[in-house]
């Protein structure tokens, strides 16, 4: 972040420079808290006008020499403060220098376009930021997704369930596809990174069916989010339109650590906590009566025999208890090194990760290393690398649906009551499961389905300054990089396990190779320049993407004990081959026009090719244009009040990439009797499929008060999607079903408010609070086609309606209701009402600071089938009761009437979650001095909670969860989820 | 200034190198995974055409699993109990009055296993036919006979979306995929396959005598000429001709087919199964494993068979645990699951001997012919250990008599045999309720797809 500060000051402030005297004197002092008068380390000082600058040590003070004899103003700021200008001579040498702590972050640097960033009180969008210290702050969070939670007005995150290692999804301004997961681009430091969530093959060996049903991790949780220094999110085309054809959900810009000129710093940290079920739901007692209601006759002799022993022994089991709730321990080691000089700055890291899981033998490990340097081979040409290796390893366990196999904690203690034991025999064997095909607690023990991934992402800047004048400043800028990315899965299933035993070849093993390899590179050119009192930006550049992925899944059946070698199996099979290939190339233009930050105007286009398209050749274009009026830098403004005021209006264009092979009519491969066949595919290809386009308005007013203690960001949005992307359904009697088509439009239309500020600011005292609102709206505004259901498992266990004026997330499910379209009632929708977050730090005394998220979903509807089956094997809590007393347990007739329809699955999954509470102390200089002298520098001590409480009347573990991962629609489907884990965790972090 | 004139001549390196590297060129992406359906239009290579009729092979059989487990269910010959998904139960057995609905359960917009999989093969059979007509690398026998072999699958493959929608009628003109033609009623329907498989026999006739040209898989052994491809195709006829009442057509098909009355029941062509890259027999159960997906048998088939039945005791196996699937509509128990299948690679017969003898005595009954129809019966009974049939000889109890046998001769066969006999002898109220509390179904409506796909180009 500094970097870029500072660059951009050098950007503005370059052509006041005239000439070189060679008289100097040289200015030292302090740089500290203005509340507190604690040393700010690491600020950044700048001779106005110069490149010259320097940065404040440990204790906060800075040594600079002026190159002039003559006064000069320095440029002073730090990260989280408001910056200052402060006037030196060489009669006034040493000065103390405070700096005020910013509630609004208006001096805050973002980066909007390709290749140049603006000040946040001149953004045209509503753009967030979020700085590390938001971030990771307060806890330590596995994934990066994780940690945005609650943190970004417009971003409605789902996890998609408990499991170790990630597995969630960004929503970006609500849904700009129907067909895909609606995910936003992803850039770190300036790579575009896979975020797919990979296959991981579960679902392929639990029966469950479809790859999205693997609960797999999208892949943003490899990177490790202590290294990140900010995440800015642009949510939506009027912000992101110079990104083009990836940006219709919106981009996500995460720029890493770098280190800062000084001392070399040496931080430690290390967390050690433990994991537990945020939340368990209990099961159903059982009863002689119940057992003669609920089992067929010729069963209930065995039945009520097993159940007079339990109550004999006492030997009850709580299946949930003793799956989920095991406390699982977690370990966080990061050390990270910075520093450097003039010329060169280096930040490297490495983190060790492993985390437990609360089912047993799951977890998540991960091993990071990174290394940012930036150098200056001269002054006018700087270089930068960002080297990340990661590997993680994740065990992420049987949960979620099946079919047939068993292979599912949750599926199988659906249908297990509680007299009857399943636990291991003492002799090593496992009782068989009478009431399913599989005893789950032998998957657990012995089942694998691991996930290791390897990757490598790397990128690189290089600037050169072509140009100086004392009004211009011409640069050219090349970035790029590349992003490997090989994900090894193992899915086994052992030979001895009871389903195993019931197939014709016990045993199964699928293990896959995936590798994706992603490279960008980018080239522009940076001229600004002066018009009068309009300080100009233009920029002209060019983009060049390719994207090559591969996947090979091979399975056995038929295994030899205790062996994952597939050579060990006798079925063996090529279970997919898959192979993917795309280019894209773009040209972007775009003027920024500055009248002394009173307006700030941006026009921008940018033009896309893309393999993928129907007509690869074609370039579609994407036009912005954005501006923001500074009413309080206008000499009329004199209100002492109102410190801030900007409205501000940004139009912009994007699009979302055609999905690949879209255009093919392929023979797909048939093995049939030892030959091989060419059957004709049930997809008839588009040749003229082009992408899915998004324009967006976008407008609202930015305003702080009281000397910006406290500031107010309100935006309107109205997003438009047009050719969006579904499924024509053709005559399936002319032996294909399917065609692409680009007929669909839908709208979003929302509000964002973030309101923030100090409450209190004494001397021993800070209270920093901060309030997020946001609600989205979405409707079909032309559907194209005929109107149908999809998503989830039909109409009788609630489905989804695809119709015009309706919004996609609408649940239907039967009884059918002649009077809406499609046929079926409506039941829900699973877009919130609204999402409201709440954020609180308290900084007591020295060093004391308390820190609290609450994060609030009002409405939107879940459907819930883990009570379908617990309601089908009679183990849901108070499935005997019976509220109606009608003479029929609960359990066989869910409300509302006319009983068991579809509506009965259909549940509102609003919730308030505290999402993370921090309590964080950093000893006293002093006393740090006096235990170990001069060698530590810092010391940090801490306590926190990750999904500390929740409040809900959602009858699931979590309302946040989704048995197809990420996805537009039909992301929240409740199916024997992994529960979500409430995290506690104590901190340590020492700075040498 | 040195410094930046420098620069400049480094700046223009690089932007010459990218000129040299142009970033907006793309590559032409083909498809990396499969040949396209447009590579085999025009001269198509012999063994290109091959590789269409071991499709083709493939594509015949994906109705087996959707229509073995459906449509035997409806018929009442099993139950497919599957604890995982209660549906399978509730919705196919039409627990608490459901009934089919245009995207019902198991069969989706598309209709599944029992409409777009048979109309995917007979796409196929196109293809097929029109890569053969549009190639100078195959010589005119070999273009018919391989006509004749695609005509002779298209005419199977067209009775399973008639039966399984009966009265709502077809469509038959389905060549082009943007101009499907309309719906036709059953009667017409039937007479529309009668000529497609006629088309198919004449094909073949044409192609001359002696092997097939073409490779195809062991469900083929013994019929892999055209001769024997000619009897397979009015072994096929005969059933066609049954449905429409057509006796004496049953007869003179059955003449040309391969129905032999002293040979094995169980000759006939068949859908091979196999380890990968194949797929397994999708019938198959591990005898008495411990699962609770399983087909079992109907407790009206083990109630109503006769003492002594060879057929009960070959085709159904009493397990030692029964399988107890409960659903909100009670609880199924199956007590024997099917023996038929040694192995999961064994294949599935499409059209056996048996069913051909079957088709003869329901023929000649119809026609009033009792000898030949008791001598037919006698054939079967006797096969499966039960003395000659001793009771009425009047037409009806004849039917019953016939109908009675198919029950066990033909069980569980991937057709859906008693469902389609009780609908066209009008019996369907005879088949039993009382052991799920179920619905009979007479036919399903067209799947949504259809109909969305007439809204669509009405629109």
């Amino acid at each position: 972040m500094t970097r870029f500060y500072k660059l951009s000051l050098t950007l503005l402030f370059l052509w006041c420079s005239v000439g070189w005297a060679w008289a100097q004197y040289t200015v030292s002092g302090t740089v500290k808290d203005e509340r507190n008068g604690d040393p700010l380390i690491g600020a950044s000082l700048l001779v106005k006008g110069t490149t010259t600058g320097a940065v404040t040590d440990l204790d906060g003070n800075f040594t600079i020499n002026i190159p002039t004899n003559e006064g000069a103003t320095l440029v002073v700021s730090s990260i989280g403060y408001l910056s200052k200008e402060v006037e030196v001579s060489s009669s006034l040498s040493n000065i103390d220098i405070t700096l005020r702590e910013d509630a609004t972050n208006l001096d805050e640097v973002v980066v909007t376009g390709l290749a140049s960033s603006v000040k946040r009180s001149n953004l045209a969008n509503a753009v967030s930021t979020v700085s590390a210290k938001d971030l990771t702050g307060t806890t330590t969070i596995q994934t990066t997704d994780g940690a945005l939670y609650g943190k970004v007005a417009g971003a409605t995150i789902r996890s998609n369930g408990g499991a170790p290692g990630g597995g969630m999804s960004i929503q970006l301004r609500g849904i700009s596809t129907l067909t895909g997961a609606s995910q936003p681009l992803i850039i770190v430091d300036g790579v575009y990174i896979s975020n797919a969530t990979q296959r991981t093959g579960r679902a392929t060996v639990s029966g469950a069916g479809g790859s999205n049903q693997d609960d797999g991790a999208n892949r943003l949780a490899d990177l490790n989010p202590a290294d990140i220094e900010t995440i800015e999110v642009l949510k939506g085309p009027s912000a992101a339109a110079i990104y083009g054809t990836r940006a219709n959900a919106g981009v996500i810009i995460i720029t890493t650590k770098r280190g800062a000129e000084g001392r070399t710093t040496v931080s430690l940290s290390q967390d050690i906590g433990f994991a537990q079920p945020l939340r368990l739901l209990g099961t159903d007692d059982w009863s002689e009566e119940k057992i003669n209601f609920f089992f067929p006759e010729a069963r209930r002799p065995i039945e009520l025999e097993r159940f007079r022993a339990a109550q004999a022994s006492g030997n009850f089991i709580d299946y949930e208890d003793y799956f989920y709730n095991n406390q699982a321990t977690l370990l966080n080691t990061r050390i990270n090194v910075s520093g450097g000089n003039d010329k060169t700055k280096f930040f490297v890291s490495g983190n060790i990760s492993d985390e437990e899981g609360t089912v047993r033998n799951t977890g998540f490990k991960r091993y990071s290393v990174r290394a940012n340097i930036d150098h200056k081979i001269s002054n006018k040409i700087r270089f930068g690398v960002s080297s990340n290796y990661i590997q993680t390893d994740a065990d992420r366990g049987f949960t979620g649906n099946q079919n047939n196999s068993g292979a599912s904690i949750g599926y199988s203690i659906a249908y297990v009551p509680n007299y009857f034991d399943l636990r291991r025999n003492e002799d090593g064997t496992y009782p068989t499961n009478p009431y399913f095909s599989e005893n789950p607690v032998a998957v657990t023990d012995n089942g694998i389905n691991n996930a290791q991934v390897n990757r490598f992402i790397q990128a690189f800047t290089l600037d050169i300054d072509l140009l100086q004048t004392s009004n211009s400043f011409l640069k050219a800028s090349f970035s790029g990089g590349l992003d490997f990315l090989q994900n090894r899965t193992m899915v086994y299933l052992p030979e001895f396990l009871q389903f195993q035993r019931a197939q014709a070849n016990p045993g199964d093993l699928l293990k896959g190779k995936q590798e994706s390899f992603n490279t960008n590179f980018q080239a522009a050119l940076v001229y600004n320049w002066n018009l009068g009192r309009v300080n100009m930006n233009s920029q002209a550049g060019l983009v060049r993407l390719d994207f090559n992925e591969n996947a090979l899944f091979n399975r056995g059946r038929g295994l030899v004990p205790g062996q994952t070698n597939l050579l060990q199996a006798a079925i063996q099979q090529i279970n997919q081959e898959f192979i993917s290939e795309v280019q894209e190339a773009g040209v972007f233009l775009q003027q920024e026009a500055n009248f002394e930050d009173k307006i700030i105007g941006t026009v921008g286009i940018r033009w896309d090719k893309s393999t993928l398209n129907g007509d690869p050749n074609q370039f579609y274009s994407f036009p912005r244009a954005s501006v923001a009026i500074n009413l309080a830098n206008f000499d009329f403004w004199n209100s002492s009040f109102i410190n801030q005021l900007k409205p501000r209006i940004a139009y912009g264009e994007t699009a979302g990439p055609v999905t690949f092979g879209a255009t093919f009519t392929p023979l797909n491969g048939a093995n049939i009797g030892g030959l091989l066949g060419s059957v004709v595919s049930t997809q008839v290809g588009n040749t003229s499929i082009r992408p899915e386009t998004a324009t967006e308005l976008e407008f609202g007013v930015d305003a702080s008060f009281f000397n910006n203690r406290l500031s107010l960001e309100a935006t309107y949005y109205v997003k438009n999607s047009q050719n969006n992307f579904q499924n024509l359904n053709l005559s399936p009697s002319t032996g294909v079903n399917t065609t692409p088509s680009n007929e669909a439009e839908l709208q979003n239309k929302g509000v964002e408010i973030g309101l923030s500020g100090t409450i209190l600011e004494k001397s021993n005292v800070r209270w920093f609070s901060r309030i997020l609102y946001w609600k989205n709206e979405i409707e079909m505004t032309r559907l194209g086609i005929p109107v149908y259901t999809a998503g989830a498992f039909g109409a009788g266990l609630g489905t989804f309606l695809y119709a015009e004026g309706f919004s996609p997330t609408t649940i239907v499910g039967t009884p059918a209701d002649p009077d809406t379209p499609g046929g079926f009632t409506i039941w829900g929708n699973s877009q919130p009402d609204f999402n409201l977050s709440f954020f609180n730090s308290i900084n007591l005394f020295k060093g004391l600071e308390l820190s609290v998220l609450v994060d609030w979903r009002k409405g939107g509807d879940n459907i819930n089938l883990t009570s379908f089956l617990t309601d089908g094997g009679g183990t849901t809590n108070g499935w005997f009761d019976d509220d109606n007393g009608d003479g029929i347990p609960n359990g066989r007739q869910r409300e509302p009437e006319p009983y068991n329809n579809a509506a009965r699955w259909v549940q509102d999954a609003s919730f308030v979650k505290i999402r993370e509470i921090g309590l964080y102390y950093t000893i006293p200089r002093a006393t740090i001095n006096d235990w170990f002298g001069n060698a530590v520098q810092n010391i940090r001590v801490g306590s926190s909670v990750n999904n500390a409480f929740l409040f809900t009347d959602y009858e699931g573990y979590d309302p946040e969860t989704s048995t197809f991962g990420a996805q537009a629609v039909a992301n929240n489907v409740d199916i024997a989820p992994y529960p979500t884990p409430r995290r506690v965790f104590f901190h340590l972090t020492i700075d040498f | 200034m040195k410094n930046t004139l420098k620069n400049i001549s480094k700046a223009i390196a690089i932007a010459g190198t990218l000129v040299a590297c142009n970033p907006f060129q793309l590559d032409e992406i083909q498809d990396p995974n499969n040949p396209s359906v447009g590579s085999v239009s025009n001269n198509a290579s012999r063994e290109q055409i091959q590789f269409l009729i071991t499709g083709l092979e493939s594509r015949h059989r994906g109705y087996v699993t959707n229509v073995s487990q459906a449509w035997n269910t409806f018929g009442r010959e099993i139950w497919y109990l599957n604890a995982s998904d209660p549906r399978f139960q509730t919705d196919w057995l039409g627990q608490n009055g459901r009934t089919p609905d245009r995207s019902y359960f198991g069969f989706g917009n598309t209709g599944g296993g029992s409409w777009a999989a048979p109309y995917q093969a007979i796409k196929q059979a196109d293809v097929l036919i029109a890569a053969a007509e549009n190639t100078e690398n195959i010589q005119a026998p070999a273009r018919s006979a391989v006509t004749g072999f695609a005509k002779t699958i298209q005419g199977y493959q067209f009775m399973i979306p008639a039966n399984f929608v009966y009265e709502n009628g077809i469509r038959i003109d389905v060549a082009d995929p943007l101009n499907p033609g309309p719906f036709v009623p059953y009667s017409d329907a039937l007479d529309a396959i009668k000529a497609i498989l006629d088309e198919g026999d004449a094909a073949l006739q044409a192609a001359g005598s002696g092997a097939f040209p073409f490779t195809l898989t062991r469900g083929f052994d013994g019929y892999n000429t055209t001769e024997g491809l000619r009897q397979v195709n009015r072994a096929i006829t005969a059933r066609l001709n049954a449905y429409r009442q057509d006796w004496q057509g049953v007869l003179s098909a059955l003449d040309a087919s391969f129905m032999d009355l002293g040979g094995d029941l169980n000759a006939g062509p068949s859908h091979p199964y196999g380890a990968s890259p194949d797929i397994f027999n999708p019938l198959f159960y591990v005898p008495n494993a411990a699962v609770n997906t399983i087909v079992v048998v109907h407790p009206s088939v083990l109630e109503d068979a006769t003492p002594g039945d060879l057929r009960v005791e070959n085709k159904f196996l009493e397990r030692d645990q029964p399988v107890i699937v409960t659903t909100d509509a009670g609880a199924l128990e199956g007590t024997h699951q099917d023996a038929r299948w040694e192995s999961n690679t064994e294949s599935i017969p499409f059209i056996r001997n048996e069913e051909l003898i079957l088709l003869k005595a329901e023929a000649h009954a119809n026609l009033n012919q009792t000898d030949e129809a008791v001598e037919a019966i006698n054939i079967i009974r006797n096969a499966a250990g039960l003395g000659d049939y001793e009771g009425a000889t009047s037409q009806d109890a004849l039917i019953d008599e016939i109908l009675y046998q198919r029950r066990y001769s033909l069980w569980a066969e991937p057709w859906g045999h008693r469902w389609i006999d009780a609908r066209r002898y009008g019996r369907l109220d005879e088949i039993p309720t009382s052991f799920d509390g179920g619905t009979i179904f007479q036919q399903f409506p067209h799947p949504q797809a259809e109909l969305s796909w007439d809204e669509y180009v009405g629109n």
